[in-house]
Protein backbone atom coordinates (compact mmCIF):
# COMPACT_ATOMS: atom_id res chain seq x y z
CA UNK A 1 0.00 0.00 0.00
CA UNK A 2 2.57 2.58 1.04
CA UNK A 3 4.84 1.76 -2.07
CA UNK A 4 1.66 2.13 -4.55
CA UNK A 5 1.08 5.62 -2.60
CA UNK A 6 5.05 6.21 -3.15
CA UNK A 7 4.78 5.09 -6.72
CA UNK A 8 1.73 7.19 -7.35
CA UNK A 9 3.47 10.30 -5.86
CA UNK A 10 6.62 9.81 -7.79
CA UNK A 11 4.97 9.84 -11.38
CA UNK A 12 2.68 12.52 -10.48
CA UNK A 13 5.67 14.60 -9.47
CA UNK A 14 7.60 13.63 -12.46
CA UNK A 15 4.34 14.82 -14.61
CA UNK A 16 4.02 17.75 -12.23
CA UNK A 17 8.20 19.25 -13.36
CA UNK A 18 7.18 18.96 -16.70
CA UNK A 19 3.80 20.66 -16.32
CA UNK A 20 5.06 23.30 -14.98
CA UNK A 21 7.05 24.82 -17.92
CA UNK A 22 5.74 27.88 -19.16
CA UNK A 23 5.30 27.57 -23.24
CA UNK A 24 4.80 30.47 -25.29
CA UNK A 25 3.39 31.01 -28.74
CA UNK A 26 4.53 32.66 -32.11
CA UNK A 27 2.01 34.73 -34.17
CA UNK A 28 2.44 37.11 -37.38
CA UNK A 29 3.46 40.60 -36.53
CA UNK A 30 0.14 42.36 -35.73
CA UNK A 31 -2.31 43.74 -32.91
CA UNK A 32 -3.28 41.44 -30.48
CA UNK A 33 -5.81 41.98 -27.52
CA UNK A 34 -5.32 39.74 -23.81
CA UNK A 35 -4.62 40.32 -20.40
CA UNK A 36 -1.25 40.08 -18.59
CA UNK A 37 -0.46 37.33 -17.04
CA UNK A 38 2.97 38.20 -15.48
CA UNK A 39 5.21 40.68 -15.21
CA UNK A 40 8.95 40.48 -14.81
CA UNK A 41 10.52 43.89 -13.58
CA UNK A 42 13.81 42.84 -13.88
CA UNK A 43 13.63 41.86 -17.79
CA UNK A 44 11.21 44.57 -18.64
CA UNK A 45 9.35 41.43 -19.79
CA UNK A 46 5.67 40.38 -19.85
CA UNK A 47 3.88 37.44 -20.80
CA UNK A 48 0.23 38.37 -22.65
CA UNK A 49 -2.70 36.22 -22.50
CA UNK A 50 -4.30 36.28 -25.69
CA UNK A 51 -8.18 36.20 -26.19
CA UNK A 52 -7.31 33.22 -28.27
CA UNK A 53 -5.80 31.28 -25.25
CA UNK A 54 -1.78 32.16 -26.57
CA UNK A 55 0.22 33.36 -24.59
CA UNK A 56 2.93 35.88 -25.96
CA UNK A 57 6.02 36.28 -24.36
CA UNK A 58 7.61 39.78 -24.88
CA UNK A 59 10.39 41.83 -23.65
CA UNK A 60 10.23 45.64 -24.17
CA UNK A 61 13.20 47.58 -26.20
CA UNK A 62 14.21 51.07 -26.20
CA UNK A 63 11.61 51.90 -28.92
CA UNK A 64 8.42 50.03 -27.79
CA UNK A 65 5.53 52.62 -26.79
CA UNK A 66 4.01 52.17 -23.27
CA UNK A 67 0.16 53.76 -22.70
CA UNK A 68 -2.69 54.59 -21.06
CA UNK A 69 -5.15 56.90 -22.08
CA UNK A 70 -3.10 58.31 -25.18
CA UNK A 71 -0.66 59.24 -22.57
CA UNK A 72 3.15 57.76 -21.79
CA UNK A 73 3.60 55.53 -18.52
CA UNK A 74 6.25 53.76 -17.41
CA UNK A 75 7.13 49.92 -17.50
CA UNK A 76 6.29 50.06 -13.65
CA UNK A 77 2.53 50.36 -13.93
CA UNK A 78 2.09 47.15 -15.30
CA UNK A 79 0.49 44.77 -13.42
CA UNK A 80 -0.91 40.86 -13.52
CA UNK A 81 -4.35 41.22 -14.78
CA UNK A 82 -4.73 44.16 -16.60
CA UNK A 83 -6.04 43.90 -20.03
CA UNK A 84 -3.28 45.43 -23.10
CA UNK A 85 -3.54 45.99 -26.50
CA UNK A 86 -0.22 45.11 -28.49
CA UNK A 87 1.10 45.84 -31.64
CA UNK A 88 4.30 43.17 -32.26
CA UNK A 89 6.30 42.28 -35.02
CA UNK A 90 7.65 39.54 -35.88
CA UNK A 91 10.89 38.64 -36.61
CA UNK A 92 11.84 34.82 -37.11
CA UNK A 93 9.94 33.67 -34.21
CA UNK A 94 10.74 36.41 -31.97
CA UNK A 95 8.42 39.30 -31.13
CA UNK A 96 8.84 42.35 -30.86
CA UNK A 97 6.73 44.49 -29.20
CA UNK A 98 5.96 48.01 -30.86
CA UNK A 99 3.58 49.37 -28.55
CA UNK A 100 1.39 48.22 -25.86
CA UNK A 101 -1.47 50.18 -24.54
CA UNK A 102 -3.11 49.55 -21.37
CA UNK A 103 -6.81 48.97 -22.02
CA UNK A 104 -8.22 50.01 -18.14
CA UNK B 1 34.70 51.65 -35.28
CA UNK B 2 33.20 48.87 -33.75
CA UNK B 3 34.71 48.57 -30.34
CA UNK B 4 35.55 44.99 -28.97
CA UNK B 5 33.04 44.77 -25.65
CA UNK B 6 33.83 43.89 -22.35
CA UNK B 7 34.35 40.10 -21.91
CA UNK B 8 32.82 39.89 -18.48
CA UNK B 9 28.95 40.60 -19.83
CA UNK B 10 25.97 39.53 -17.78
CA UNK B 11 25.42 37.18 -20.46
CA UNK B 12 29.12 35.07 -20.54
CA UNK B 13 28.68 34.03 -17.00
CA UNK B 14 26.61 31.15 -17.62
CA UNK B 15 28.60 29.61 -20.10
CA UNK B 16 31.27 29.80 -17.92
CA UNK B 17 28.98 28.48 -15.25
CA UNK B 18 27.08 25.45 -17.03
CA UNK B 19 29.84 23.27 -17.59
CA UNK B 20 30.42 22.63 -14.03
CA UNK B 21 26.87 20.66 -13.40
CA UNK B 22 27.34 19.17 -16.17
CA UNK B 23 30.21 17.22 -15.84
CA UNK B 24 29.71 16.90 -11.60
CA UNK B 25 26.34 15.23 -12.15
CA UNK B 26 26.75 13.10 -15.37
CA UNK B 27 29.84 11.61 -13.36
CA UNK B 28 28.01 11.48 -9.96
CA UNK B 29 25.13 9.30 -11.76
CA UNK B 30 27.67 7.09 -13.02
CA UNK B 31 29.38 6.62 -9.32
CA UNK B 32 25.82 5.86 -8.18
CA UNK B 33 24.88 3.04 -10.99
CA UNK B 34 28.47 1.69 -9.87
CA UNK B 35 27.72 1.55 -6.83
CA UNK B 36 24.65 -0.69 -6.96
CA UNK B 37 27.14 -3.48 -8.36
CA UNK B 38 30.16 -2.61 -6.20
CA UNK B 39 29.39 -2.13 -2.73
CA UNK B 40 32.72 0.15 -2.09
CA UNK B 41 32.01 3.00 0.00
CA UNK B 42 33.75 5.24 -2.27
CA UNK B 43 31.12 4.69 -5.23
CA UNK B 44 28.22 5.77 -2.62
CA UNK B 45 29.71 8.29 -1.19
CA UNK B 46 31.50 10.11 -3.60
CA UNK B 47 28.50 9.96 -5.94
CA UNK B 48 26.82 11.76 -3.20
CA UNK B 49 29.43 14.17 -2.79
CA UNK B 50 29.56 14.78 -6.15
CA UNK B 51 26.02 15.19 -6.20
CA UNK B 52 26.00 17.89 -3.65
CA UNK B 53 28.92 19.98 -5.91
CA UNK B 54 27.04 19.23 -8.81
CA UNK B 55 23.63 20.85 -7.40
CA UNK B 56 25.27 23.99 -5.87
CA UNK B 57 26.76 24.56 -9.07
CA UNK B 58 23.22 23.81 -11.24
CA UNK B 59 20.94 26.18 -9.37
CA UNK B 60 24.30 28.81 -9.67
CA UNK B 61 24.06 27.88 -13.71
CA UNK B 62 19.82 28.39 -13.22
CA UNK B 63 20.53 31.97 -11.71
CA UNK B 64 23.07 32.96 -14.11
CA UNK B 65 20.90 31.91 -16.83
CA UNK B 66 18.13 33.85 -16.04
CA UNK B 67 20.21 37.07 -15.81
CA UNK B 68 21.43 35.44 -19.55
CA UNK B 69 18.07 35.23 -20.72
CA UNK B 70 16.63 38.92 -20.09
CA UNK B 71 19.63 39.93 -23.04
CA UNK B 72 19.90 37.30 -25.39
CA UNK B 73 16.36 36.78 -25.38
CA UNK B 74 15.93 40.01 -27.42
CA UNK B 75 18.45 39.56 -29.70
CA UNK B 76 18.50 35.84 -30.73
CA UNK B 77 15.88 34.88 -34.18
CA UNK B 78 14.19 32.37 -32.22
CA UNK B 79 13.34 32.57 -28.17
CA UNK B 80 10.80 29.27 -28.52
CA UNK B 81 14.39 27.47 -28.10
CA UNK B 82 15.79 29.41 -25.23
CA UNK B 83 12.17 28.85 -23.38
CA UNK B 84 12.53 25.26 -23.90
CA UNK B 85 16.36 25.24 -22.56
CA UNK B 86 14.85 27.24 -19.43
CA UNK B 87 11.96 25.10 -19.39
CA UNK B 88 14.44 21.77 -19.53
CA UNK B 89 16.99 22.96 -16.93
CA UNK B 90 13.96 23.78 -14.56
CA UNK B 91 13.28 20.35 -14.42
CA UNK B 92 16.70 19.27 -14.53
CA UNK B 93 17.61 21.42 -11.46
CA UNK B 94 14.23 19.54 -9.66
CA UNK B 95 15.06 15.58 -10.72
CA UNK B 96 18.66 16.57 -9.00
CA UNK B 97 17.34 18.08 -6.40
CA UNK B 98 14.78 15.02 -5.56
CA UNK B 99 17.40 12.45 -6.34
CA UNK B 100 19.71 14.49 -3.78
CA UNK B 101 16.85 14.62 -1.09
CA UNK B 102 16.19 10.70 -1.35
CA UNK B 103 19.62 9.70 -1.38
CA UNK B 104 20.32 12.03 1.63
CA UNK B 105 17.28 10.04 3.36
CA UNK B 106 18.96 6.50 2.67
CA UNK B 107 22.30 7.82 4.37
CA UNK B 108 21.30 9.57 6.89
CA UNK B 109 19.18 8.71 10.27
CA UNK B 110 16.10 7.13 8.38
CA UNK B 111 16.13 3.42 7.96
CA UNK B 112 12.95 2.92 6.10
CA UNK B 113 14.75 4.97 3.21
CA UNK B 114 17.54 2.22 3.45
CA UNK B 115 15.76 -0.26 1.04
CA UNK B 116 16.72 -0.95 -2.52
CA UNK B 117 12.98 0.49 -3.51
CA UNK B 118 14.38 3.99 -2.67
CA UNK B 119 17.81 3.37 -4.25
CA UNK B 120 15.88 2.53 -7.55
CA UNK B 121 13.63 5.47 -6.78
CA UNK B 122 17.00 7.76 -6.39
CA UNK B 123 18.80 6.00 -9.51
CA UNK B 124 15.54 6.76 -11.45
CA UNK B 125 15.25 10.47 -10.84
CA UNK B 126 19.29 10.99 -11.35
CA UNK B 127 18.86 9.04 -14.27
CA UNK B 128 15.84 11.47 -15.75
CA UNK B 129 17.82 14.29 -14.52
CA UNK B 130 20.69 13.04 -16.81
CA UNK B 131 18.44 12.71 -19.49
CA UNK B 132 17.37 16.26 -18.99
CA UNK B 133 20.55 17.60 -18.51
CA UNK B 134 21.78 16.18 -22.07
CA UNK B 135 19.04 17.77 -23.41
CA UNK B 136 19.14 21.25 -22.25
CA UNK B 137 22.79 21.11 -23.24
CA UNK B 138 21.84 20.32 -26.60
CA UNK B 139 19.28 23.38 -26.67
CA UNK B 140 21.95 25.32 -24.83
CA UNK B 141 23.96 24.57 -28.12
CA UNK B 142 22.31 25.19 -30.72
CA UNK B 143 21.07 28.82 -28.66
CA UNK B 144 24.93 29.42 -29.51
CA UNK B 145 26.15 27.99 -32.76
CA UNK B 146 23.00 28.65 -34.27
CA UNK B 147 21.68 31.71 -33.24
CA UNK B 148 24.84 33.03 -31.92
CA UNK B 149 23.21 33.72 -28.52
CA UNK B 150 25.36 35.98 -26.14
CA UNK B 151 28.18 35.69 -28.30
CA UNK B 152 29.80 38.65 -30.06
CA UNK B 153 30.02 38.42 -33.71
CA UNK B 154 33.21 40.86 -35.07
CA UNK B 155 32.80 42.80 -37.75
CA UNK B 156 33.68 41.33 -41.51
CA UNK B 157 36.70 42.98 -41.46
CA UNK B 158 38.29 42.35 -37.86
CA UNK B 159 38.94 46.34 -37.57
CA UNK B 160 38.75 46.61 -34.09
CA UNK B 161 41.09 44.14 -33.08
CA UNK B 162 43.76 46.02 -34.97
Amino acid sequence: MKTRLLNTVLISAIFLFFACGESTSVVESGTYQGTIQEVEPSKTEIYVETDDNQILELYFTDSTELSRNGSRVEFSVLEEGMEVEVDVEKKGKRLNPLAVRVLQ
Amino acid sequence: MEEIPDFWRTEVFHPLSVHFPIALLVVAFLFKVVALKYSREVWERGGTVLLIAGLVTLWISVFTGDLADGIVSRKICDPTILKEHENMAWATAWFFSAGLGVDLLRQLKYPIFKNMFFRLIMILLLATGTGTLTYTGHLGASLVYQQAAGVYVPSQDCAEFE
